[in-house]
């Protein structure tokens, strides 16, 4: 037990007491509502589906840049795999087809975020946000404007909405994904190098690792569990519809900014996510517990980003070395280099 | 030939072969009927879009303006209904209150330290909620969109010899705006703080104060295009404006006003606006679903972006490599 | 007649070490004085009180006998102090003289005056006898046209001395040649010029009076024509401290030739640079800053890619990527280890494991125990301080920030090592330190190719030195003795005793 490890579950252990106290917050005043089962399902349920996002579009933000596209790359790969499976006539196979079709739509999207942003200096926040007019646009035309309900076959509704032990099925595919996720980033090369690229680009590229390899992949993933989200909410309401999951993207970037990711990059943890995702839902239903009409959600979020972020500039700008300001502006080394001033 | 001229051909030729397009493919483009309408819908978003001008040629962002335009719209409607306040009483709170906001915005990112991005969108869904929060309500709780019957407000949504009162106004701002951009200290200041800022503090400039400035003028005109809406729409619902910064920054960047900061004027972001509404007006035409006009916002954005980043590269990949060449090697004796 | 500028007894403690020792320094009207002096002599430091950016701790200022206190920049500004920076202070997107006028603008009733601004800028520009047109948008100028907008901002505000640090550093003969003459013109308009250059054969050149400063004491003033070039480098370095290391022979090397580069050129940065590297034998490049070394490692570890010429290896060319040369063994310290050797938010056991995923995973899959290994061994093997491999690199002292650069190579069956600047902001301890590894490794068969600016280091760890000078390898010593003073004359262009021409 040395210092480094002392401080370093510190931090860690910071998100889980906030919830903690969150917790307890809510148990004290409305222990009627909100400790029961039901309850405790509905908040689940809902973090499910933003949850899956987060696992996804961590990768994104760990290298400094974000994805915004996430939520209309959910509805849109939901109405795709909606649509597939409709249309030929509802089988098992045709939801395995299905969904892989939509899983597709998502990582081409991710891949295409992944190129645009690697290929030219520009910033991830507004191709993204762009890019989300143009997917909702596509879901939009995927769909014809119409719900398309989607109430058989088993295979296809359990994963929304079917239950084991109680829990219901989306749960535990949040779960494996986030699991798998974790794994990914804190067990491999390619979890290491996203580390590395988001902390410090330069040195990375000095130290062989192909950045834009790992741009690409990491918005590919981001685009993969958007999809799957969108998949388990069409699951879930058993309908598509063009304007699904919309204004997820604002729980998923306030679960991971609360959940300690730096919008620098190089900063975060997929618990941290997790823990993130947890409390934003606990924040939702507590205010609907306390009878807050629903337009404060909005203000409350944006106040609880706000302040997040605040923080972690505070404490990120004191540790890091690197002054970061706008990321996407190109690194001159070779080009502008006049003589350095000599030391002293 | 100067980057920015070329920069302002390829503004100019965009819209060009644009109006070609659409106004040989389409019946009744070139009717003064037309054209008077397209020029109307220019207003709310131009308006809007020379303060968002000078945000983005400080290299910054503001994401909250459709948002802020709605608040402050909500907020007049309660003042006339509720409050019963006059017009000319309602407009130059309408006035304050959006600069009040647009200075929030300022403030969250030189205060505080926020990126422009992040600030202006949590700003976004605060704004979004007050809207929603001041919206009014009939005695069942739905949302009703009353109209408004004041009479000022309602003036605002006339026109003066078929010229609409908001696209007049539009020019005025748009003037006044490239005035204070190409001749005035705090423009000179805005090009420096956006171009370099480092250099521009080292010449004594406040770049926290230029910042600042920009924001809140830009939430002053987001007040002023929410009184013109307000007079055009005759009522305010809490959506009002939703979706308007896309279009506003697709406008600022058609129009040349690059990303990276320091570049661009309201000369450019005119012609971007008009590009952005004949656009929407050959959609509408040509009756195409919303869903393409969504498409088509989206890739007009990644295209200008990906298009400015290219050209600025390779300008200043030239702009060195003449220099390494008239260097006439930092080597040779 | 009272000098325009006189310094008495300036002193600054930087955290309980004394910069600068009660210095002496006057300018007069009209001269060109310039200030020499190796790293670390007190030469920036000087300037920066000079310009308001740090307050003197002890001492006198004053300008024209008047005493002054210079607390702020601006204060600096309005006493009539200009300074022309290194890195320049300009506004690329803007044209010269909204440039020059910048912060300094002409209005009536608040709105820009800009003809009248124009037509000043204008007059300026052709009582100095400049060619720039006043419209002209800098980000399309040279950086010698941007430096004569920066010295037209500071004689637009009616300086009367202006400070010049490394102003020739990127500048081309011709260019140079165009500065003094402006220097020139400067002068007769009774303007001070303190002129901060290491470069001898130009301060020989332009100066008026010479002031040698070194370990934050002043040496000496010289008048023009007093001294030799030789005399001043010998002053510049002290000759008590560097007896022990002026002369060291140099063996030539009796192994395989293990990095050879062949008529190596990028334009403007370096040009027709040939030589080659012998395995175990670590090859010094001495030169002033802005000579091209750098950029020749860059391209040797696959960063940039050259405008022609061949690098091989063991023979073959090489082609490729930086990864790829990892592989092939190559690894590069470089010379700004903070923003390009290491991350800093993280351990010193990610930081050295970065470059060894090829050991230490399988199928991409990380091996942990063979990556903690890596950071307990980086950690023993260099001793690095604190000895902890979760230790958080940012907060490292530089000594010890270098080793876990190092400890990112040394853990690979390395065969070329690329260094630059190795020991820069390091305190001695922990530069013997890196001296001991990089001999240990060169012993071991590594071949070590060495950037450095300390000429006492060069002479210290080199077996073989070449010297740059504006693009090209200048001079070059692979026997007999050489001195210190040789390689700073080398350094500068002149040519020494002691050594051989380049190829």
């Amino acid at each position: 037990m040395n210092l480094d490890s002392i401080k370093k579950w510190g931090t860690r252990l910071q998100m889980p007491l906030i919830l903690l106290l969150v917790i307890l917050i809510l148990a004290i005043f409305q222990p009627g509502i909100f400790l029961t089962f039901g309850n405790f399902r509905s908040i689940l349920l809902a973090i499910s589906i933003y949850g899956l996002m987060v696992c996804g579009a961590i990768y994104p933000i760990l290298l400094g840049g974000i994805d915004l596209a996430v939520g209309a790359t959910a509805a849109m790969a939901g109405a795709a795999t909606v649509l597939f499976i409709v249309n030929s006539g509802g089988s098992d196979s045709s939801v395995l087809v299905g969904v892989m079709a939509g899983l597709a739509t998502g990582v081409a999207a991710g891949v295409v975020h992944g190129l645009i942003v690697s290929s030219f200096n520009v910033p991830p926040f507004l191709i993204t946000l762009a890019s989300m007019n143009i997917i909702y646009g596509i879901a939009q035309l995927l769909t014809g404007n119409k719900l398309i309900p989607i109430l058989k076959p088993k295979s296809f509704t359990a994963i929304g909405g079917g239950s084991l032990f109680g829990v219901p099925s989306s749960i535990y595919i949040l779960l494996v994904v986030a699991t798998l996720s974790y794994l990914l980033l804190n067990h491999t090369t390619f979890g290491r190098y996203v580390y590395a690229v988001g902390g410090n680009p330069v040195a990375a590229k000095m130290s062989g690792i192909n950045t834009r390899g790992v741009t690409l992949l990491a918005y590919a993933i981001s685009g993969l569990t958007a999809a799957m989200a969108g998949i388990v909410l069409a699951s879930m309401n058993q309908q598509a519809f063009a304007r699904a999951a919309q204004g997820y993207e604002t729980n998923v970037l306030a679960a991971l900014v609360t959940g300690g990711a730096s919008l620098m990059g190089g900063v975060g943890s997929l618990q941290g996510g997790m823990f993130g995702a947890l409390l934003i839902g606990l924040i939702d239903n507590g205010l609907r517990l306390m009878g807050v009409p629903s337009q404060y959600n909005g203000m409350v979020k944006a106040i609880v980003v706000i302040a997040a972020v605040a923080f972690s500039a505070y404490t990120h700008h004191r540790d890091s070395g690197l002054a970061r300001t706008r990321r996407w502006q190109p690194i001159r080394q070779t080009e502008n280099r006049t003589a350095r001033k000599e030391p002293l | 030939m100067r980057q920015d001229t070329v920069r302002r051909l390829v503004s100019l030729a965009l819209l060009a072969v644009l109006v070609a397009i659409f106004g040989f493919t389409t019946d009744s483009f070139f009717t003064p009927a037309n054209i008077l309408t397209l020029l109307r819908e220019c207003g709310v978003i131009g308006i809007v879009a020379v303060g968002v001008t000078m945000v983005i040629i400080t290299a910054g962002i503001d994401l909250s303006t459709g948002a802020l335009l709605g608040f402050v719209a909500m907020l007049s409607a309660n003042l006339l209904y509720y409050g019963k306040l006059p017009g000319l009483v309602v407009i130059p709170i309408a006035l304050v209150v959006g600069a009040l906001g647009g200075y929030l915005n300022g403030t969250l990112v030189t205060r505080l330290r926020l990126p422009d991005f992040i600030a202006t969108l949590s700003t976004q869904f605060l704004f979004r909620a007050l809207a929603l929060i001041l919206a009014i309500r009939t005695s069942t709780g739905m949302i009703s969109n009353k109209t408004i019957n004041d009479r000022t407000i309602q003036l605002l949504g006339g026109s003066v010899n078929g010229v609409y009162l908001v696209t007049i106004a539009f020019l005025v701002i748009a003037v006044a705006g490239q005035f204070l951009l190409k001749l005035t200290k705090l423009g000179v200041y805005t090009y420096a703080v956006g171009a370099n800022l480092p250099s521009a503090e080292l010449s004594g400039i406040n770049s926290a104060r230029v910042r600042r400035m920009a924001y809140t003028l830009t939430g002053l005109l987001c007040g002023v295009a929410a009184l013109f809406t307000m007079g055009r729409v005759g009522s305010v619902t809490p959506d009002l404006g939703t979706g308007l910064e896309l279009n506003v920054i697709a406008a600022v960047i058609v129009g040349g006003t690059a990303f990276t900061g320091g570049r661009g004027d309201v000369v450019g972001t005119v012609i971007g606006t008009v590009f952005m509404m004949v656009l929407t007006n050959g959609i509408y035409k040509y009756n195409l679903p919303t869903a393409a006009q969504m498409i088509i916002l989206g890739s007009v954005i990644i295209v200008m972006v990906v298009f400015d980043s290219l050209y600025n590269g390779f300008m200043h990949r030239r702009a060195v490599q003449r220099e390494k060449f008239a260097a006439e090697a930092v080597v040779a004796s | 007649m009272n000098p325009l500028l006189q310094m008495r007894g300036i002193t600054k403690t930087f955290g309980g070490i004394k910069v600068l020792d009660n210095v002496d320094l006057d300018v007069r009207a009209g001269e060109v004085h310039a200030v020499m002096g190796e790293n670390g002599a007190g030469k920036s430091t000087l300037m920066k009180i000079l310009t308001g950016v740090y307050p003197k701790d002890g001492g006198t200022i004053e300008l024209g006998g008047q005493p002054v206190e210079i607390d702020s920049r601006k204060q600096a500004a309005k006493l009539g102090i200009g300074m022309i920076y290194q890195e320049l202070s300009l506004i690329p997107t803007l044209t010269v003289a909204q440039n020059v006028m910048l912060s300094d603008e002409v209005t009536t009733a608040g709105v820009l005056s800009i003809g009248a601004m124009r037509k000043r800028v204008a007059e300026l520009v052709r009582t100095y006898g400049f060619r720039l047109g006043a419209d002209a948008l800098v980000e399309t100028l040279s950086i010698a046209q941007r430096q004569t907008v920066e010295i037209l901002k500071t004689l637009n505000r009616d300086c009367s001395l202006i400070i010049m640090d490394e102003p020739t550093a990127s500048l081309s003969n011709r260019e140079s040649k165009v500065l003094f003459e402006i220097i020139q013109t400067l002068k007769a308009q009774g303007i001070g010029i303190l002129y901060i250059s290491h470069r001898l054969d130009e301060v020989f050149e332009l100066a008026d009076r010479l002031t040698v400063l070194r370990d934050g004491v002043k040496v000496a003033t010289v008048e023009r024509g007093a001294m030799a070039p030789a005399d001043i480098v010998k002053m510049m370095l002290g000759k008590e401290l560097k007896a022990v290391g002026t002369a060291r022979h140099l063996h030539p090397p009796s192994s395989p030739v293990t990095v050879e580069v062949d008529h190596l050129s990028r334009k403007g940065l370096f040009e027709e640079v040939s030589f080659q590297a012998y395995r175990g034998e670590i090859l010094g490049i001495g030169g002033l800053v802005g000579s091209g070394r750098t950029e020749v490692l860059r391209c040797i570890f696959g960063i940039d890619t050259p405008d022609s010429g061949q690098i091989r290896f063991e023979g073959r060319q090489l082609t490729g990527g930086t990864r790829r040369r990892i592989m092939q063994g190559f690894g590069l310290i470089p010379e700004d280890r903070r923003n390009q050797g290491l991350v800093p938010l993280l351990s010193i056991e990610r930081n050295v494991a970065v470059t060894n995923y090829d050991s230490a995973s399988r199928a991409g899959i990380v091996d942990r125990r063979r990556e903690r290994r890596l950071g307990s061994e980086a950690v023993e093997r260099l001793d690095i301080r604190p000895a902890r491999p979760s230790q958080i690199v940012s907060n490292l002292s530089g000594g010890n920030a270098q080793k876990v650069v190092l400890g990112k190579w040394l853990l690979r069956d390395l065969k070329v090592l690329l260094v630059d600047e190795p020991t820069s902001g390091i305190d001695v301890g922990a530069k013997e330190e890196i001296y001991t590894r990089m001999r240990e490794l060169a012993d071991n068969g590594v071949t070590i190719i060495m950037v450095s600016s300390d000429v006492a280091e060069l002479l210290r760890v080199s077996d073989r030195i070449l010297v740059f000078h504006r693009g090209r390898i200048h001079w070059e010593y692979s026997d007999g003795a050489v001195s210190e003073e040789s390689v700073l004359l080398a350094a500068s262009g002149l040519t020494p005793e002691e050594g051989r021409p380049g190829r």
